[in-house]
């Protein structure tokens, strides 16, 4: 078992690869209470097009089934649902699907490894019938038409179609009604057979344990399976330009709600990088537009802006991109106010004072995430299937200088790759 | 136990929790009032306008250098609604001295940097700032009309004002626009020096502070010597439920922009036996407390007529919300299949499982509330403005001991007192 350990952070991580190809990372917290699991395997909303390793045929599946699937397997022969057995144990357990992975999990007090029967068990089961997947389609309609429903969702999805033409990044996660009606018990199974397997899965422990001997436990309870080779899965050519500059949507919202966008089409060179540049893209947002940023003081003091904006950098091997997004009476006076401080920093340089304020602060916000044993699970499991340790972040803020963070600004942030998406209110 | 309440002066109390589980120390200062409909736009304005500036640190980005050169610390500040007080809450968390890449005195920098935002505010001429005051009103404004943004949340809101209405617990916690434009920068600080005087202060300590005599700290902070001491004016929250006329269900359907339609029901209680919210609490598991609930399973499993369908305990108000994202053209059915599983609690048909299972989850919840420093806080918070004192073991044990024939009983005394309904 590989054992890695963050002095800063006084906390270890135990790596154990399996035979089966799977991946287990657990992070002990003694003396804590809440213990928290999570099983991921590699497969997201944007996997709609893949080879299966052992047959070699090529698959194209309709948008929508890595959620599908996710619902779906909780479903058990004998009638049971385990989320509700799990539930039934004191548990709170739950399951997700994002762009690049879908993730079983529970937290709890105790009965955890009479959880993590339920868990292993269901998640190395699937039970799908004509019958039960038809029965679904409702419920996922219902959950599709809530996010259709929800100004912020739209927003973001019209965000990624002015970044994006062809990339699956712009699917929604859920798929739609008409693209979930075509999805069959088979596909579910072909999908399950394929993304699964062991060796494109993942498991995060965190709580009071004995790694040792959790490993054991974990081994116990999986079931023999061969070692699979890496999926190829075929993703359109990486686009080089964005779609288009600009797309709104009027609703019914009090105020409009913006998200300025700058797609990231620099080739990145290893993983240590990718953390590196993470960070300073992080410091570089707070600097132009954070909360003690001259920008936002002028916006907020003219009330052009409630609140400091959410700043992201969302990133995968297929898709990269910064999102500014907020409320605001004026999205383009705010997007003038950002594009013109980004110019106004790549031209001057950066301030020193400001930014080693900011650096400190972002190591804070990095410390933080270590607060919660779900945080940390999560964490290590996201960034893990983007094969990055998150202990690196901690240990590479000290590497993020300056002069690599104007680098970063002068490849990164350029005009010509900057979108904008405007939610308007209906009057 | 870790928990430790002394008291600075009367009406002020430091409540203290002793903890190592946290990479960061949490400090918090509540103020509580009742609600009325005087005050409830005031102290909306008043949270929002102290963050500003204080007679040191003149401005927000001022506030916020000195914060993020602490490595990040942060404030935060936001107004509650707890039983029929109103509370505003303000917090400061800052990253344990133990976990800094360099030794730093963040503890002290930081209870002062939180009392002088509450407690020393930029005065000038006997008023707040008027930009500052002007500006938050615009701010309050939006938010109170950004209520209608998130449907959901908005439903819910709009339930709790028609179930609630013309008492206190109704009132929006932002305020109203009305209101806000009779403030002034003159009347408002008036209004804070009042509440200063009569409003009841916790300050609430949870971290690791080993040797660093931190309530001496606190005593001694020159904004907390200037506080007099008072008989707290606020809500005690009762243990026993007050009881109320039963009347026809209030039904109102309102018509927005919507795909799907938002379906609350409000609940009523006049059950008076012994630990009967305890009880509730457990009735509340059973109907919608998860994805084993009587509502999740028969709404949304067994006849896929929503996503959402879940329900939700209001302890203080003796009241259970059902919530429910629907198809709009499924109305009558969801309905139908919600007083059904309201009618079945009261018939009895649920199983020692169902009972099991739910106090496994709550008691789950209560276990965990140590595991985060803002939900210890507001726990032992809301022991304080209770009339009585329950501590966390206390309270597993009075979720062990609820019974099936309590479970009924309290069944019985629930009636439908509101359904809303927001749909296109």
């Amino acid at each position: 078992m590989e054992v890695i350990e963050s002095l800063k952070l006084k906390e270890k991580e135990y790596i154990e690869k399996l035979d089966n190809g799977m991946t287990v990372i657990i992070i002990p917290k003694p003396g804590l209470e809440k213990k928290y699991v999570i099983w991921g395997t590699h497969f997201g909303s944007i996997d709609n097009r893949f080879i299966m390793p052992e047959t070699k045929e090529e698959v194209f599946i309709p948008d929508g089934v890595a959620h599908f699937l996710e619902h779906k397997m909780f479903e058990q022969p004998d009638g049971t649902n385990s989320l509700d057995t799990l539930m039934g144990l004191g548990l709170d357990a739950n399951a997700y699907t994002s762009n690049d992975h879908t993730a079983y999990l529970f937290e709890c007090t105790d009965n955890f490894y009479e959880g993590l029967d339920e868990l292993m068990d269901y998640v190395q089961h699937p039970y799908f019938t004509e019958e039960n997947v038809e029965k679904e389609k409702g419920i996922i309609a219902q959950e599709i038409k809530m996010y259709d429903d929800e100004p912020s969702w739209r927003l973001y999805m019209n965000a990624m179609d002015c970044m994006y033409k062809e990339n699956p990044i712009k699917i929604d996660i859920a798929g739609s009604v008409e693209s979930i009606s075509k999805i069959t018990s088979d596909v579910l199974y072909k999908c399950y057979n394929t993304f699964y397997n062991p060796s494109n899965m993942v498991m995060v422990v965190c709580g009071d344990f004995n790694p040792e001997e959790l490993i054991k436990e974990i081994k116990k309870r999986l079931l023999p399976n061969k070692k699979q080779e890496e999926i190829e899965r075929i993703y359109p050519e990486k686009e080089k330009k964005i779609n288009k500059k600009y797309e709104e949507l009027e609703m019914e919202v009090s105020l409009p709600l913006f998200a300025f966008g700058i797609k990231d089409i620099e080739e990145n060179a290893n993983k240590e990088e990718l953390v590196k540049k993470h960070i300073a893209i992080e410091i570089l947002l707070n600097m132009i537009i954070g909360k003690s940023s001259d920008a936002y003081k002028e916006l907020y003091e003219k009330g052009k802006l409630l609140s400091e904006p959410d700043l992201d950098y969302e990133f995968s091997d297929e898709y990269a991109h910064i999102l500014i997004s907020g409320q605001s009476t004026s999205p383009n006076e705010v997007k003038d106010k950002i594009e013109n401080k980004i110019e106004e920093y790549k031209t001057n340089g950066i301030n020193e004072e400001d930014f080693n304020r900011i650096r400190k602060k972002v190591y804070g916000d990095y410390v933080v995430e270590y607060n919660n044993v779900g945080n940390i699970a999560r964490m290590f499991l996201a960034d893990k299937m983007k094969k990055i340790n998150s202990f690196d972040y901690i240990e590479e803020y000290k590497n993020v200088t300056k002069e690599y963070t104007e680098n970063v600004l002068k490849n990164v942030f350029k005009r010509e790759n900057m979108i904008m998406s405007v939610i308007k209110s209906k009057k | 136990m870790n928990y430790v309440k002394t008291e600075i002066k009367q009406g002020i109390n430091l409540h203290n929790i002793n903890t190592n589980k946290f990479k960061t120390n949490l400090f918090a200062t509540f103020l509580a009032t009742p609600l009325t409909r005087e005050n409830v736009t005031k102290n909306a304005l008043l949270a929002a306008v102290l963050r500003r500036g204080t007679k040191k640190i003149k401005s927000q980005d001022l506030i916020s250098k000195k914060l993020e050169e602490m490595y990040g610390a942060s404030f935060d500040c936001g107004i509650e609604k707890t039983g029929d007080n109103q509370v505003i809450k303000f917090y400061l968390e800052t990253i344990n001295e133990n976990f800094l890449p360099e030794k730093e005195e963040l503890d002290k920098k930081s209870i002062e940097i939180l009392f002088d935002i509450v407690f020393n505010p930029l005065i000038e001429n006997e008023q707040f700032n008027e930009d500052y005051v002007e500006s938050e009103k615009k701010k309050l404004k939006q938010i109170i009309d950004g209520k209608i943004d998130n449907k959901r949340a908005y439903s819910f809101e709009r339930c709790i004002e028609e179930m609630f209405k013309n008492e206190p617990y109704g009132l929006y916690k932002f305020g109203y626009i009305e209101d806000l434009d009779l403030i002034t920068p003159k009347s408002l600080y008036k209004y804070y020096c009042e509440l200063l005087q009569k409003c009841k202060i916790d300050i609430f300590l949870s971290g690791d502070f080993e040797g660093k005599n931190i309530n001496e700290i606190i005593k001694n902070n020159c904004e907390i010597n200037k506080l007099t001491e008072r008989k707290p004016e606020y809500i005690v929250n009762m243990e026993k439920t007050e009881i109320q006329e039963v009347k026809k269900t209030k039904i109102i359907e309102e018509k927005m922009q919507v795909g799907q339609g938002n379906l609350v029901i409000g609940l009523s209680s006049n059950s008076q036996i012994e630990n009967s919210k305890f009880i509730m609490s457990v009735y509340n598991a059973i109907l919608g407390g998860g994805a084993n609930s009587k509502l999740f399973q028969n709404v949304r499993e067994k006849n896929s007529l929503a996503y959402t369908a879940g329900s939700t305990f209001k302890r203080q108000k003796n009241t259970i919300f059902i919530r429910c994202g629907i198809e709009i053209s499924n109305y009558d059915k969801a309905l139908e299949t919600i007083k059904k599983q309201i009618e079945d609690m009261r018939n009895g048909k649920f199983t020692e499982e169902d009972i099991e299972n739910s106090k496994k989850l709550i008691i789950s919840s209560i276990k965990g509330i140590s595991a985060e420093q803002d939900s210890e806080i507001t726990y032992y918070y809301g022991q304080e403005l209770s009339d009585t004192f329950t501590n966390i073991e206390e309270y597993v044990k009075k979720i062990e001991k609820v019974t099936k024939k309590e479970l009924v009983e309290v069944a019985r005394d629930m009636w439908i007192n509101t359904i809303y309904f927001l749909r296109d």
